[in-house]
């Protein structure tokens, strides 16, 4: 057992072509199965969604320590069906959002979201994700992450103890449980917010900053560096 | 950090003055902001302020020496950069720039780009720090309960409290209600 990797095969490059993306759907669908599916079938099917929830942390302020202190052993969500760390948007079935929601930070917010599969679900937790909250006179402050995504669960606090947030999830998955997961009720909850397109998701890489100055002007007034600083 | 030793410096001296501090041996570039004073009775405009620490040796009593250096800068008015003295006196001063209005002349990060934004959201209008600047948020979302102490409940509002009179809170007849 070598833990270096030996195994044969992989000494080319191939050159795979790029994958195709499927066409954008305005409208979120959850396929036929999920939509007729009779009563029983969706029990099984809402109670397997409600009790698998892997929740993406998007933890803004003080409000992701709550949040972190309810994900381990004292409070522990994960006996709830709560499976933290996600390892990315992509994987998430609920987002967390836990702080204080800047405009600046809202794009972000709103890209990650967009990268979350259908269904997906929001927990808004603390005050600040909620109205403002504290911050709500600010110039920089968003009045809640509900003008960004849709939000499911709203959990009022400053911040909220972590028994907060596991009501909230239990909420949640009260609601999931009731669910019907048609085309049409989809719709009507992402009403109003736009639906991610392709492009929005693959933007490029950021670039690395344009070169430094080489010669910083002569003046021998910058401040005394350690050496090496070239 | 209590700061003991402040110093007000003509507005003309200021880039020499930093530089000779800097020959006294405060080193450390902390901080450089300003504070809107607009509304002083004399010689109103904008205080800017720039801390620097001597790390190389010890104060009297506990903690390092450090200094407060303070002008007065008349609005509209650039003011010289110190980026030529501290490099480090860029995103401060950038910061400044985008919360203040004030310009500064002769400013060099070494990227040629000027003063950009450097906090606020892209598309961001105005100045928010300045006294002058108007937290439209009240007038546009209306908070859900009691903004002021007395506010919301009917029992507790008749007790003369003045109200709040902070710079930015827009009047009730002002904008979009």
């Amino acid at each position: 057992m070598t833990a270096s990797g030996q195994g044969g095969g992989s000494g080319h490059a191939v050159d795979l072509p790029l994958p195709v993306l499927r066409p954008v759907d305005p409208d979120p669908s959850m396929g036929v199965v999920g939509e007729h599916a009779p009563k029983p079938i969706r029990v099984v099917l809402n109670w397997g969604r409600r009790y698998s929830l892997w929740v993406f942390n998007f933890g803004l302020a003080c409000c992701a320590i709550e949040f972190i202190a309810a994900s381990m052993g004292r409070h522990d969500f994960i006996r709830l069906g709560v499976i933290p760390f996600a390892p990315g948007p992509r994987q998430a079935d609920l987002m967390v959002v836990s702080g204080t929601v800047t405009d600046k930070m809202a794009p972000a917010i709103r890209r990650l979201y967009d990268q979350m599969p259908e269904p997906k679900y929001v927990i808004s937790f603390g005050a600040c994700s909620n109205s403002g909250g504290p911050y709500w006179d600010s110039y920089s402050v968003t009045k809640g992450v509900d003008q960004i995504v849709p939000v499911d669960v709203y959990v009022p606090g400053c911040p909220p103890r972590p028994e907060a947030l596991l009501h909230g999830i239990i909420r949640l998955q009260e609601q999931i449980a009731n669910e019907r997961l048609s085309s049409q009720k989809l719709r009507r909850k992402y009403a109003g917010t736009r639906v991610a397109d392709a492009g929005d998701l693959r933007r490029p890489l950021v670039g690395k900053p344009g070169p430094r100055r080489e010669a910083r002007s002569g003046q021998a007034a910058s401040a005394p560096r350690d050496g090496g600083g070239a | 950090m209590k700061v003991t030793d402040v110093r007000d410096v003509p507005f003309g001296e200021w880039s020499a003055t930093v530089l000779a501090v800097r020959a006294e041996g405060f080193t450390f570039f902390d901080w450089l902001s300003a504070v809107d004073q607009t509304d002083a009775e004399t010689d109103a405009g904008f205080d800017l302020v720039c801390h620097l620490i001597d790390v190389g040796a010890p104060g009297e009593g506990r903690g390092l020496r450090s200094v407060l250096l303070r002008t007065r800068a008349a609005d509209g008015v650039a003011v010289p950069s110190l980026t030529a003295v501290f490099a480090g006196a860029a995103w401060h001063e950038r910061e400044t720039h985008e919360m203040f209005g004030i310009g500064f002349d002769g400013f060099d990060d070494g990227t040629g780009l000027g003063l950009r934004p450097l906090l606020l959201p892209d598309g961001f209008e105005g100045t928010p720090l300045r006294k002058s600047f108007m937290l439209a948020a009240r007038a546009s979302k209306p908070w859900p309960g009691a903004k002021e102490p007395g506010e919301g409940h009917e029992s507790t509002k008749a007790p003369g409290r003045r109200r709040v009179q902070a710079p930015g809170v827009p009047s009730p007849e002002w904008g979009p209600r």
